[in-house]
């Protein structure tokens, strides 16, 4: 029996390895990052039943960690696959976290006397952390890494201040970056996907004006973990908001952008309406949608449940733009309500842009052709039908977001199958 | 979606709207955003999406009674943001073309607009008459100093009159045709007081009418502003200048007379004003430099063309008749009226120039709805 290599250690990736090994099949399970988790790890509640997202995902993390069939690779990225279906040989960077994970106990000490800043990409630059950080409290492996690009020892040559607080002596700077090289039977991709530019629609004024908020932003301000430790307050301010827009479709189904539906901004956006409502009941909250895509089971009750019961107001149109008024940082939105034809312009005091998912490839595989993106570039599946989770070539599976906009459970699905197809190269290899 | 409906919905209606430039008229997905993107909104009620919707559905009735296209002033920012790329600005323009049609009672500018050949030799045909009629009844040709008045006269002044009579009487019918298709479709039955058509029109006709102030309003509309104001006042100019000197003064008495040094340089001036306005337009058409020129029907072409062959060869007779020479003035002014005549024959009543009436009367009209459902509101 053969190994298989799963690359990206979001909620698809989590669920191959985990389908696999208990399979018996070895699974090594190459992240990017420094932890596994992905963009749920980043969620606060879910839809359709606003289950906590860490509470499901945590569980899964840890036994990913402790499963004796997956070896866990992070800070990690393949830089080379060369080989047929069956016996792939793949060539794997190990970036050098200059801690020894044996050793580290993940206590946070050095990150507590680091003295150097660096915006949080977990909290979308929110938030600061520091320049030798743990990404987020259920971090799995939980363990420090020191950020070379901001570390005074590396920039300056001074300081090792963290080597000095470091009870079990786990700081070691003189790390080398490490190769490993496997030969495994099948390759199971899900590097997931990061939100477009909101940029790109300057006409939101997102990155001009404070306080608009892209829905993962917006995400992180409802988590306990987040940058406000779940208070949902104002960027311009720190005060509650009293009436909140979230704008639909930024970037998606836009012939100057993108032109696919991102499939899970219209749930994920009456899901932060009601958990504003439940964070702050006065507040009110509009969602300016063309259609509401209510497509999965209990989505479309989901919708009724936030107009009757907790009063979320749905309004037909696309805004145009938004203006700030320079002295309140309260923002004017310019629409036509489109059931009464009112051309209408009305203030908030935040808004939030329901912006695409853009894919996120691993350059290495589809530069040797192993990964081909389709028309919006997403992975292809040249098999829509009767090999769903195929990639361009065979032995090479494509899931989760990476493949086309999807929520969780549609993700958790297509990790199944493509853990099944996987094992058959392997059993058989 | 798009083509379904396309399939579903493609009466003669949309198909005409396509061929007059509607090119994308079933992207639209009816978000709005063109309606909330527009500068205008902010002063007159009208919806432009719902102005798409009837053109995507074909609805004749609806389309003639809606003012809201000649609301646009084609600025082109609804089709910067418009996110299906549906290009609302030509949609628009697509609907004021066929508006121009439906109020037309003679028929007459729908097969202007739909079909080249016809339009091209309408014009012909005009042309040649137009030079038949000068040569068949041109005054005594006076080689020794240039006598216009007397190479044209009768035959001008005859002509004059009864071209202004015709056309001001089709124009006129039209636009009370335009006035019965926007109150046909009023969701309120009530009648206003005669007083409020009265004061609204000394309110609204005049003003825009002579300033075309919406159209400043447009975010880049200062450029196409200036170039839209040359050519109105140069018109106008000319206009008012023709009608002074060879139809109101010889009425009142043949002893009066224009100074003829203030009467060159006014003719003159704006004759270059016509030039340089119609120059920069077409160059804009060529290079599509901006939405509002992005798309140009046969129809824009044939309009400006002529505009600008009539303002050259205006300009030309000036200099050959202030310069002293007999024959050249008299040839380029017998050109000059070869295009005058199509220019003012053909655009005025039935094609692109009778938006100088429609567009100050559709802001009336809109009004007058407006008024109408404030107070009948129920
Ligand atoms: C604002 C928002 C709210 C949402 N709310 C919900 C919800 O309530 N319910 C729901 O069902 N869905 C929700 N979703 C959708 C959900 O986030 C996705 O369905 C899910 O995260 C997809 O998981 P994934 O594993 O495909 O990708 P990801 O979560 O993006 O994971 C990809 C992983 O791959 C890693 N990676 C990237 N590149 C490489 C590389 N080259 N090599 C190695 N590793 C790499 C990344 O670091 C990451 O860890 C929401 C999405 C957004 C944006
Ligand atoms: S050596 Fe680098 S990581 Fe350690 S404390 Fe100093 S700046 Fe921070
Ligand atoms: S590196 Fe040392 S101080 Fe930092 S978390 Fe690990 S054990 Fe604690
Ligand atoms: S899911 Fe909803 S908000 Fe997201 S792109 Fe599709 S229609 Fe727009
Ligand atoms: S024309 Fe464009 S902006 Fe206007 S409603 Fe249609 S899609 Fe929206």
């Amino acid at each position: 029996m053969k190994p298989v290599v799963v690359v990206g250690g979001g909620i698809a990736g989590i669920q191959a390895a985990l389908d696999l090994a208990d399979q018996g099949v070895k699974v090594y399970l190459v992240e990017k990052s420094p932890s596994i988790g992905g963009r749920m790890a980043q969620l606060d509640k879910t839809f359709p039943t606003l289950d906590c997202s860490s509470c499901i995902l945590t569980p899964k993390m840890v036994a990913v960690d402790r499963h004796e069939n997956i070896e866990l690779l992070t800070y990690a990225e393949v830089k080379e696959v060369v080989g047929e279906p069956g016996n792939f040989k793949v060539k794997i960077l190990k970036k050098p976290r200059y801690v020894d994970v044996d050793k580290c106990t993940g206590c946070g000490q050095c990150v507590m006397k680091c003295p150097v800043k660096v915006p949080n990409e977990f909290n979308l630059g929110m938030d600061m952390r520091k320049a030798i950080y743990i990404p987020f409290p259920q971090a799995v492996p939980l363990k420090a890494t020191i950020d070379p690009e901001h570390c005074l020892y590396f920039t300056k040559g001074v300081c090792r201040v963290c080597e000095r607080f470091c009870p079990p002596k786990a700081i070691n700077f003189n790390q080398k970056p490490e190769e490993i090289e496997l030969n495994v039977a099948a390759i199971i991709v899900a590097t997931g996907f990061s939100l477009d530019d909101a940029r790109k629609r300057g006409e939101y004024g997102y990155g001009k004006y404070p306080n608009v908020y892209t829905n993962l932003e917006f995400e992180r301000l409802l988590s306990s973990t987040g940058p406000t430790k779940g208070e949902i307050v104002r960027r311009s301010d720190g005060r509650h908001p009293k009436k909140i827009a979230f704008i639909q479709c930024v970037c998606s189904r836009d012939e100057l952008t993108n032109k696919y539906c991102s499939a899970i901004c219209c749930m994920a956006s009456t899901k932060e309406a009601i958990l504003a409502k439940e964070h702050l009941p006065d507040v009110e909250c509009t969602i300016f949608f063309m259609d509401v895509r209510a497509f999965g089971k209990g989505y479309q009750e989901f919708f009724e449940r936030a107009k009757q019961e907790f009063g979320v107001r749905f309004v037909r149109a696309r805004p145009a733009k938004i203006e700030e008024d320079p002295k309140t940082r309260n923002l004017i939105v310019y629409y036509e309500d489109t059931e009464t034809s009112r051309f209408t312009k009305e203030e908030f005091d935040m808004v939030v842009l329901a912006v695409a998912l853009r894919p996120i490839l691993p350059e290495s595989l589809v530069k040797s052709g192993l990964i081909q993106p389709d028309n919006y570039g997403f992975a292809d599946v040249p098999e829509m039908y009767i090999e769903p989770v195929r990639a361009s070539k065979p032995g090479i599976f494509v899931i989760g977001v990476l493949q086309s906009p999807k929520d969780i459970p549609d993700s958790v699905i297509q990790a199944g199958a493509a853990a099944m197809r996987a094992a058959i190269y392997a059993i058989s290899g | 979606m798009s083509r379904t409906v396309a399939l579903l919905l493609k009466g003669e209606v949309s198909s005409i709207l396509k061929s007059l430039g509607a090119r994308n008229l079933y992207k639209c997905y009816q978000c709005g955003t063109c309606t909330a993107a527009c500068p205008l909104s902010e002063e007159v009620t009208a919806s432009f999406r719902k102005a798409v919707k009837y053109a995507q559905l074909g609805l004749e009735e609806k389309i003639a009674a809606d003012p809201a296209p000649w609301l646009c002033y084609a600025c082109g920012e609804c089709s910067e943001m418009c996110p299906k790329d549906a290009k609302p600005t030509e949609i628009l323009a697509a609907l004021r073309r066929y508006s121009i049609i439906k109020y037309d009672w003679t028929g007459f500018s729908k097969r202007f607009y739909l079909s080249k050949t016809f339009e091209l030799m309408s014009i012909a045909i005009l042309s040649i008459l137009t030079a038949l009629i000068v040569y068949l009844f041109k005054g005594p040709v006076i080689t020794e100093r240039v006598d216009l008045s007397a190479f044209a006269q009768p035959t001008v002044a005859i002509a004059n009159i009864i071209v202004f009579g015709v056309l001001s009487l089709i124009l006129l019918i039209n636009i009370y045709r335009m006035y019965k298709f926007t109150t046909s479709q009023s969701s309120s039955s009530g009648k206003l007081p005669v007083s409020t058509y009265i004061a609204e029109f000394i309110k609204i006709i005049p003003y825009h009418f002579l300033t075309q102030r919406l159209m400043a309003r447009c975010r880049d509309g200062k450029y196409y502003y200036t170039i839209h104001l040359l050519l109105f006042y140069g018109y106008a100019v000319i206009f008012v200048h023709h009608i002074l000197r060879h139809m109101l003064l010889p009425l009142i008495s043949p002893t009066l007379h224009l100074n003829e040094v203030a009467s060159s340089i006014v003719g003159i001036s704006a004759f270059v004003a016509l030039i340089l306005g119609s120059s920069l337009a077409i160059y804009g058409r060529i290079k599509k430099s901006t939405i509002i020129w992005e798309y140009s029907h046969p129809t824009d072409w044939v309009f400006i063309t002529l505009l600008w062959l009539t303002s050259i060869t205006g300009l030309l007779t000036d200099i050959f008749k202030y310069s002293g020479l007999p024959l050249p003035t008299y040839v380029t002014f017998t050109v000059h009226l070869m295009f005058v005549v199509p220019l003012l024959v053909l655009e005025v009543p039935f094609a692109k120039w009778s938006h100088l009436a429609y567009r100050p009367f559709a802001l009336y009209f809109n009004r007058l709805n407006e008024i109408k459902q404030l107070r009948y509101k129920t």
